[in-house]
């Protein structure tokens, strides 16, 4: 069988599993919370769902609106995870909201929770799917396959789990459903078929983004000092911050310390005197049901910290092995100007990887990158940014990441200053080449030179 | 019907008939002693009744339960929260104290309550014996960390075998002394089976069994 008809299977089977997962869990905690009507929205939802899908599968949306809807994946998992964090808290004992909603306002809340869930992973992947069958050149097997996945994986599901429901539900509070939904998401939300099966990576990516800079821009506006000693020292100390996993422990902290909290208090929390005239043997068989549903509602919660440190370990060793750094191709000044042409017999600069070239200033190289940005249009930068020694950048997928301080950079954003992003450089470009004026990479490297990074003191 | 009904029960071991047919009513709150010669069937009734055996045949009722419909797990459960046991030995834990012993009875029902454990030590007048084994307590006092340890989950009866057949007269006065205190204030339903005279008499009625029958059927008049 071709690889193809696998990877469509298997995206067919993944979202199935999902589908068939979020179905079982949900319409087990409506039981339990004696809501079992609200299942209705979510079928609707998904009918939706899949209409819309239908939709932009005909009208062959552009990289923009794909980009859009990776995205929303992203921002879908961190909805759901703040929400259940936000639930763990309330259920904790925090009282952060006091009302119960009726059943004429969860409605669409439902339906519209469910669209915005399904919709960018089904979107997604129906893209993918052709996407795979254009490559193939052959649509049919490559759409049947994947429906065969989808429609087997879903019955199985629907057909062996459905018995469980009413011992599922009893594991599920708002905060936990909420929390399964956004690990389903993060296990399960990629759409990119073999190549990102899953959102852990472009989640870590984004967040360790996130961090450093708010980090970078903290320091950068207000600690950095303008006195050359003290700059360097703080640097010194900031590059601490910056150093290789640095970013990620705070991610595993941030995002591990409320359903960890959570643990901690379902064991350890005192459980409330049963208020009423009660012997103490029915006071002690309310306590004790108490505690038995507070242990079963910390069973998916430590589920979710175990995925989180299993998946953390797991995806450290993969990024290093992907990591892609070419070798500078030396190129020379012609009257001021240095030109880049776009394409020789050896490279094709238009191909989505990372492109180094060197240039000879006085006593130091100065290193050029050049990329394709996802809406085809090139970056040129410096080799460097603004606050790491200038150690350059190698390629993880998606991103150009800072060889210094391993931070990932999305592509798209390149060109933008500032923060770790590479520091851009103004470039002509002609249908045949990239021109840039040498005294724009000079004035630049001179900046880098000059007590923006500490290398340069030293 | 009554709270607790006893319907045609017999009860046949491979080598004897313990029980030939039994039937007995008890009211909700009453205190019964059950007296006959040793070997007539009182410990083979007052187990069928607190679901510790199974009958041959016929049907016990309990707060309008059909004993014989539960399942293992729901009968003892119905047990851990409807009937308290004494029994003539002990059955304590000899390596625990007896607020340990009290709690144990508490973790199977439920959760442990070491303050309430301690309250119905004291209730049985064991306040000061709280953290004794059972070896270091006389016959008396074990039997009164049994009724505590009966009595802690509040069960809407009490089923005592002999419960003061190894004590002497002293000791046993205290104890029904004790009894019928905590039956009065709590008011669970109490059948004890006895063959001892001065013991039967502090109950309401008096049943007389022999060879498998119930052959007497009295009020007592205190
Ligand atoms: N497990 C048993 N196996 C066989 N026979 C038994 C068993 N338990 C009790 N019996 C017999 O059933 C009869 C009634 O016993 P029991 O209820 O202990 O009498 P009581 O308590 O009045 O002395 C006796 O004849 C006894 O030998
Ligand atoms: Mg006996």
């Amino acid at each position: 069988m071709s690889l193809f008809i696998v990877e469509a299977v298997v995206i067919g089977f993944k979202e199935a599993l999902k589908l068939a997962l979020v179905w079982l869990v949900f319409s087990a905690f409506l039981l339990e919370q004696n809501r079992q009507k609200l299942i209705i929205p979510f079928y609707w939802g998904v009918f939706l769902t899949f209409l819309l899908s239908l939709v932009s599968f005909f009208i062959h949306p552009d990289l923009f609106v794909k980009d859009v809807f990776a995205r929303l994946i992203g921002y879908t998992f961190f909805v759901f995870f703040i929400g259940s964090v936000a639930a763990l808290y309330q259920s904790s004992g925090v009282r952060l909201f006091r009302f119960r909603l009726n059943d004429t306002i969860l409605r669409p809340v439902v339906l519209l929770l469910t669209v915005f869930y399904f919709l960018p992973d089904i979107v997604g992947s129906s893209l993918f799917i052709r996407e795979l069958s254009l490559m193939k050149e052959s649509y049919a097997p490559v759409y049947v396959s994947a429906l065969t996945g989808f429609v087997v994986t879903l019955a199985a599901v629907v057909a062996v789990a459905g018995r469980f429901r009413r011992t599922l539900g009893k594991f599920f509070g708002i905060a936990q459903f909420l929390l399964f939904l956004s690990v389903v998401k993060l296990l399960g939300g990629g759409i990119k078929g073999f190549a990102e099966l899953s959102l852990i990576p472009s989640v870590e990516r984004g967040v360790i983004k996130f961090v450093h800079d708010v980090v970078h821009q903290t320091f950068v506006f207000l600690m950095v000092p303008d006195h050359p000693l003290l700059r360097v020292t703080v640097w010194n100390f900031i590059g601490i911050l910056f150093s290789s996993s640095f970013a990620l422990w705070i991610v595993l902290l941030v995002v591990l310390t409320p359903p960890v909290m959570f643990l901690y208090r379902s064991f350890t929390a005192r459980i409330p005197e049963p208020e009423g005239v009660l012997t103490g043997a029915e006071k002690r068989k309310i306590k004790a049901s108490i505690k038995r549903d507070r242990l079963r509602k910390a069973v998916p919660v430590a589920f979710f910290v175990c995925i989180i440190l299993v998946s953390w370990f797991s995806g450290r060793g993969e990024q290093v092995s992907r990591f892609y750094n070419p070798k500078p191709k030396p190129v020379v000044e012609d009257k001021g100007v240095v030109i880049i042409p776009l394409t020789d017999p050896a490279m094709d600069l238009m191909d989505g990887k990372l492109h180094k070239f060197s240039l000879l200033r006085g006593e130091d190289t100065v290193v050029i990158i050049v990329i394709k940005k996802p809406d085809g249009k090139l970056a040129v930068c410096l080799d460097a940014c603004e606050i790491c020694p200038p150690e350059g950048y190698g390629q993880i997928e998606d991103n150009v990441v800072c060889i210094y301080c391993r931070t990932p950079i999305p592509i798209e954003t390149l060109g933008q200053k500032g923060g770790c992003n590479p520091i851009p450089l103004k470039a002509t470009m002609t249908d045949r080449d990239i021109r840039i004026d040498v005294s724009e990479i000079d004035r630049l490297w001179q900046d880098v030179r000059a007590g923006k990074t500490k290398e340069i003191v030293k | 019907m009554e709270f607790i009904s006893v319907k045609d029960v017999v009860k046949e071991y491979e080598t004897a008939v313990a029980l030939r047919g039994v039937d007995m009513d008890v009211e909700k709150g009453r205190w019964v002693s059950i007296v006959g010669p040793s070997g007539s069937g009182k410990s083979t009734l007052l187990n069928i009744i607190g679901g510790l055996d199974s009958p041959t045949k016929g049907s016990v009722f309990i707060d309008g339960v059909d004993l014989g419909s539960l399942s293992e797990d729901a009968m003892a459960r119905f047990r851990r929260e409807n009937i308290g046991f004494v029994f003539q030995q002990s059955h304590l834990v000899p390596y625990l104290t007896s607020v340990e012993n009290v709690m144990l009875a508490q973790y199977f029902h439920s959760i442990t309550d070491e303050a309430e454990a301690v309250e119905a030590l004291n209730r049985v007048g064991l306040g000061h014996r709280l953290h004794h084994r059972p070896s270091q307590l006389s016959g008396g006092e074990q039997q009164r960390v049994c009724i505590a340890r009966a009595l802690i989950n509040s069960p809407k009866i009490l089923l005592a075998d002999e419960p003061t057949g190894n004590l002497d007269r002293e000791n046993t006065r205290l104890i029904l002394e004790l009894l019928k205190k905590l039956h009065s204030e709590e008011h669970f339903t109490i059948i004890l089976v006895t063959h001892d005279p001065f013991v039967s008499k502090w109950a309401e009625r008096l049943l007389t069994m022999e060879d498998g029958r119930i052959i007497k059927d009295e009020p007592l008049y205190c």
